[in-house]
């Protein structure tokens, strides 16, 4: 992205910023703050104004250049903004004065003291959003859609196109959602006490499932899918920065996000094909990304509890910290998923389980643990449960049944990339059934 | 001249589409300033009148705020000729969206030093 200055900026010598996504972070901040003036149940009202001020920014700029600092800039268009409206909407007449100040205190930060006081503010409305967007009582698929909508400044066209559903349907749960904040009259605060635990699983929850959505490879669009992967991980590092949010938890969930985040750089090829783990090249891995991922997992083994993320998280750090494929510690891998297996029993977190445990004591182990899983349904439409049983029988010497398996796996995968890859290993497994060679 | 037309054209757009839009726009604008292309540019405000009539003793509200045709801005270039303009008109980065670049000849007000050069000249002749 390119970032230019300002012709007014130029002529000073110095040169404007315009850095990425600065609108997007200025419409989350906005969007927090002024809820908090306005109240949550006009969330709307607040998502509104820092439209149109963002939408002043491109009326002014394009013939006067960005001003020296176009953050302060959509700041106080905002702040005006919301002052006309507050004077416009007999709705705050009761409050109409006390608003106002608050919004006439909310001026641009002249000290360091106050600038440091202004992010504290923006931080903790953030996460108080984050509370009313998670509460229990908003439909799960609408939460992640406000969250992306308020906390992150996203589009519903851009959400719309990340969960490849219609901009209709996104419409309607942002919707939705909104109105049960509204109805329910759930709270604009951060819990204490009790309650905290156990809604901020649901928010660890939310920004686990974004992160998933953007990490499933199976469909979309992969520039906005990396987005919402950071994304995730932003806002993981906005809760583990407060102290109601400072928990061993957000710790080891925002670690297990680091780790398979700083893998993105390698998990391609040049031509854009996906790279099997064993394949990929570990010097493109994120290093900074990794040791950042390494020191929340540090953080979040503090207290006494482990969670699903905790596991999650430890399988991640295994293999990222190993030199290379062949010395991966599947011992330590299959241990951890012993452990997840007992806490979050899935099928998908068994056939992983497999998987290791075939490295640990061979491919015939590993099948028949899959053996016993035959009879989930979600395995059976689930592509990659063919490729781990091909990938076995091969080891095993059976190429027939492996290629058998390969041709299942590709009725059901749909993404391109993974198809290629697909059929490379289909093609191989065939030439092999019929020369009999083992696999190389 | 460059008569940019149409209001609203970026009301569906993201935070993210329009920083995209600014951006492309920013390094757009920087080039025509550097080249000493750009001489001036203004927005022009929505709200205005519409004065008609002898001494406009009609006085209405121009249909500025919805309208497509409306003129949001304009950039004032100093070019060679018409196809310049309309080149450096095609660049514009809003055009996807809908918006649209009129280009406008600015006339020359003929001045007296100008005949007079020129009447020297054919005197010359």
């Amino acid at each position: 992205m390119g970032n230019r200055g300002s012709a007014r900026a130029l002529a000073n010598g110095n040169v404007t910023q315009l850095t990425d996504h600065l609108f997007r972070e200025e419409a989350g901040k906005l969007v927090s703050i002024l809820t908090r003036i306005f109240g949550i149940e006009r969330l709307q009202l607040a998502e509104d104004v820092v439209q149109e001020a963002l939408m002043r920014a491109l009326k002014f700029w394009p013939y006067y250049g960005v001003p020296d600092n176009p953050s302060a800039w959509i700041t106080r268009t905002a702040k005006n903004l919301a002052i006309d409206v507050i004077r416009r909407e007999a709705l705050f007449r009761d409050k109409q004065d006390q608003m106002t100040i608050t919004l006439q205190e909310w001026r641009q930060p002249e000290s360091p003291d106050d600038a440091a006081r202004f992010e504290t503010e923006i931080q903790d409305a953030r996460l108080r959003l984050m509370f009313a967007c998670c509460h229990p009582d908003v439909p799960m698929d609408s939460q992640i859609a406000l969250v992306l909508k308020t906390v992150c400044g996203f589009g519903v066209t851009e959400i719309a196109r990340s969960f490849l559903v219609s901009e209709a349907a996104i419409a309607k749960r942002l919707t939705r959602a909104r109105n049960t904040i509204r109805e329910h009259h759930i709270p604009f605060e951060i819990p204490a006490g009790a309650v905290l635990e156990e809604r901020l699983e649901a928010v660890l929850q939310s920004i686990y499932l974004l992160f998933n959505e953007g990490y499933k490879s199976s469909t979309g669009d992969a520039l906005i899918r990396s987005d919402l992967c950071l994304e995730a991980i932003r806002l993981g590092l906005q809760l583990t920065d407060h102290p109601s949010g400072n928990h061993p938890r957000s710790h080891a969930l925002l670690a297990l996000m680091l780790f398979n985040a700083a893998r993105f750089p390698g998990r391609l090829d040049a031509t854009g094909n996906i790279l099997q783990l064993e394949a990929q090249d570990r010097s493109r891995w994120d290093q900074s990304m990794l040791f950042r991922a390494l020191h929340h997992l540090s953080l979040s083994a503090a207290g006494d509890e482990v969670t699903s993320f905790h596991l999650q998280a430890g399988i991640a750090a295994c293999h990222c910290t190993a030199q290379d494929f062949a010395s991966t510690d599947w011992s330590r891998i299959l241990m951890l998923y012993n452990h997840l297996e007992l806490l979050a029993p899935s099928p998908i977190v068994s056939l992983n389980r497999a998987i290791a445990l075939a490295k640990v004591e061979g491919p015939q182990a590993g099948l028949a643990v899959i053996g016993t899983l035959t009879d989930s349904r979600l395995l059976e439409s689930y592509p990659l449960s063919f490729v781990v049983r091909a990938e076995l029988e091969a080891e095993m010497g059976d190429f027939h049944l492996a290629a058998k398996h390969l041709r299942r796996a590709l009725e059901l995968t749909e993404n391109a990339s993974e198809r290629r890859l697909l059929t490379q290993r289909l093609e191989r497994a065939e030439k092999q059934a019929i020369c009999g060679v083992s696999a190389g | 001249m460059l008569l940019f037309r149409g209001l609203h054209w970026e009301k569906n757009l993201s935070p993210e589409e329009i920083q995209q839009v600014m951006t492309r726009w920013v390094s757009w604008f920087d080039k025509l300033s550097e080249k000493g292309i750009l001489k001036a540019g203004q927005p022009l405000a929505e709200e205005g009148k519409i004065v008609s009539g002898t001494g406009g003793q009609s006085v209405v509200d121009g249909p500025f705020a919805e309208s497509k045709e409306a003129i949001a801005g304009y950039f004032l270039l100093e070019v060679e000729d018409l196809d310049q303009a309309v080149e450096i008109a095609r660049q514009c980065p809003a055009l996807e969206h809908g918006l649209q670049v009129e280009v406008r000849l600015v006339s020359r007000c003929c001045n007296a030093g100008h005949i007079a050069e020129s009447l020297m000249s054919s005197l010359a002749d």
